[in-house]
């Protein structure tokens, strides 16, 4: 019990996927400019991190490594993901149109989303069991969608302020999530 | 369009970090020095190339609905080839670099240069395109890195360059790629701004 | 339906050259990697116990009853065909992650010959110093006999290991992993009254 506590913590808090180990940051920096898009977005990359999590971790433990193809990694597990975040699309686009419409292209975009892909290699690197991956994966998205409520609430005052043209836009969001992840590092010694 | 005009776009008119702001994952994740810059502008330049080759080479055969779904797979075995040929030959270099090496095949560049370039244009063209991104890319790493190696660790290279100071360790946390890169882009927004 | 079929069929083909591709390169750089890893445990223990000229796995023998977690491998060196010195992989749990770490014994003189930290995620500049020889060093020729200590100011004891400035925790996590592996090292190995190998189950006088 105490280890997922510890894997629920580390992933949030301590070692945030976005400000502490750098994935995800393309959608990060794309969508976090309305709460609303980024609760959308948190909540999409949540559905495909657990999903693909789980799924890759299947292939990979009855599949790659009972027949000795570990190299096939890379390929087998963006291949799931890409179909997942095609499923996904199908399914918004059936019952969610309004969302759909708000996310745009960062929907497909998630495939693209190193944060997926990394969850799902680190999943196999810390040897998890299937209950674990579920619960670190779990974790990662709302770690993920976390940093992305933060941001858009930082950004939409941030529409007011008087800002330097040069650094508007991209520039001064890189420097807030610094800021972010400073405040982050002091998570660090938690546990 | 000449064939130097393919490859200078990709250094300085569309640098893919600074200008089409894509693949900032790496970009700011294995910057803490100018060593693993290199690496990783190597690395990535090598499976660019690669994959536009091919894709270039293909581009009448495959079909137009399944095209990324075959970019995907394409990327995917050369990034493989490239993780394991560095595992065996620049050990050193793979651990740096770690989880990333596998992470070049979300890169945005790569999938975004086959779409927009390779299956339009016939190889030799696409080989350039290739280089020049991949050459602009590993030029933006390395200014990156230089400032988070030099103000975080006071070397250049492995190199002491800042003898006798403590060296600000914030530059090689995740802060300090923050920061760094959103400074740069902000400086290259205004020098853009002066000249246009 | 023949236009999906045929998409499929392409994707197939596609995925199936790109394994293939993909198994060729691995049948070249497979071998090359295994060999890679291998030397560099060999040079790990080399650094750790450089008088050893043959060193052994006998994890299973010696880690067979109830032991610390976190001792992962007990290594033994031979010289001339004589054990001479203990090497155990240990990890212990550091600042933001765990830390890995080889120590080395010699049995003769029941010291502590050297540690090498193998791995570790501690913060640059602060904990990472623990890879850097002059913190390593601080753990050579320390007797075995009693469990190691960590202190902030200049060691006045002998087991007495000095923290890293700022880094305590790091220090303690090393130091740590270090007295597990020496507490294995003084039950199985240091109680010789004659010099050999005491396996478990064996008596003091009866080394085998």
């Amino acid at each position: 019990m105490q280890e997922y506590f510890i894997i629920v913590i580390s992933a949030i808090l301590i070692n945030n996927i976005v400000l502490s180990q750098f994935l995800g940051i393309c959608p990060f920096l794309g969508v976090s400019k309305k709460l609303s898009a980024s609760l959308g977005m948190g909540g999409a990359v949540s559905f495909v991190l657990v999903l693909a999590g789980a799924l890759t971790w299947m292939v990979q433990t009855y599949l790659l490594n009972p027949f000795n193809i570990g190299y096939l990694q890379t390929l087998a597990f963006i291949l799931i993901i890409a179909s997942l975040v095609q499923f996904v699309e199908m399914v918004m686009k059936k019952y969610s149109p309004t969302l759909y419409k708000a996310l745009g292209i960062y929907l497909p975009l998630i495939t693209t989303n190193c944060a997926v892909l990394g969850v799902a290699i680190i999943n196999i690197q810390k040897e998890y069991t299937l209950g674990k991956v579920l619960v670190h994966s779990l974790s990662h998205a709302a770690g993920f969608t976390l940093a992305l409520v933060l941001m858009s609430g930082i950004r939409e005052r941030l529409e007011d302020a008087d800002i330097p043209e040069s650094m508007q836009g991209t520039p001064i969001a890189l420097v807030t999530a610094a800021l972010m992840s400073m405040a982050f590092l002091g998570f660090s010694g938690l546990i | 369009m000449s064939l130097f005009n393919e490859f200078s776009k990709g250094v300085i008119r569309e640098n893919p970090l600074f200008r089409l702001v894509l693949g900032c994952c790496p970009a700011l994740a294995i910057t803490t020095s100018v060593e693993n810059g290199l690496g990783m502008g190597a690395a990535f330049t090598g499976v660019l190339v690669a994959s536009n080759i091919a894709i270039s080479a293909m581009r009448n055969i495959i079909p137009d609905s399944v095209r990324i779904p075959a970019y995907i797979v394409i990327i995917a075995a050369f990034v493989t080839m490239t993780d394991q040929l560095m595992h065996a030959f620049t050990p050193a270099l793979y651990t740096s670099l770690g989880i990333f090496i596998p992470l070049i095949v979300v890169n945005c560049i790569i999938l975004g240069r086959a779409e927009a370039f390779a299956n339009k244009n016939s190889i030799i063209p696409s080989i350039f395109d290739a280089l020049g991104m991949g050459v602009g890319f590993t030029l933006a790493l390395v200014l990156v890195c230089s400032f988070r190696e030099v103000l975080g660790a006071g070397t250049f290279l492995g190199m002491p360059v800042l003898p006798g100071s403590t060296p600000a360790i914030l530059m090689i946390l995740p802060p300090g790629g923050f920061i760094t890169l959103g400074c740069l882009l902000g400086l290259l927004n205004k020098f853009q701004k002066k000249s246009a | 339906m023949r236009d999906i079929i045929k998409l499929a069929l392409f994707l197939l083909t596609v995925t199936g050259v790109a394994g293939a591709g993909l198994s060729y390169v691995n049948g070249l750089t497979g071998p090359l990697i295994e060999k890679q890893i291998l030397q560099q445990k060999i040079d790990g223990f080399k650094e750790v116990y450089p008088q050893g000229d043959k060193v052994e796995n006998e994890s299973a023998n010696y880690l067979k009853d109830p032991h610390d977690p976190g001792l992962k491998e007990v290594n033994i060196a031979y010289r001339n065909g004589i054990p001479a010195g203990v090497i155990y992989a240990v990890e212990s749990k550091g600042y933001s992650g765990p830390i890995s770490l080889l120590a080395g014994f010699d049995i003769a003189t029941a010291k502590i010959t050297a540690i090498k930290i193998l791995s570790q995620r501690e913060t640059p500049g602060l904990g990472a110093k623990a890879q850097e020889s002059s913190f390593q060093d601080r753990y050579k020729n320390k007797n075995s006999a009693e469990a190691l200590e960590v202190t902030k100011k200049a060691p006045a004891r002998e087991n007495q290991i000095e923290a890293i400035t700022a880094s305590t925790i790091t220090t303690k996590a090393v130091t740590k992993a270090v007295n597990a592996a020496r507490e294995h090292f003084t039950i199985h190995f240091a109680k010789a009254k004659q010099p050999g190998l005491i396996r478990p189950g064996g008596t003091q006088d009866e080394p085998i």
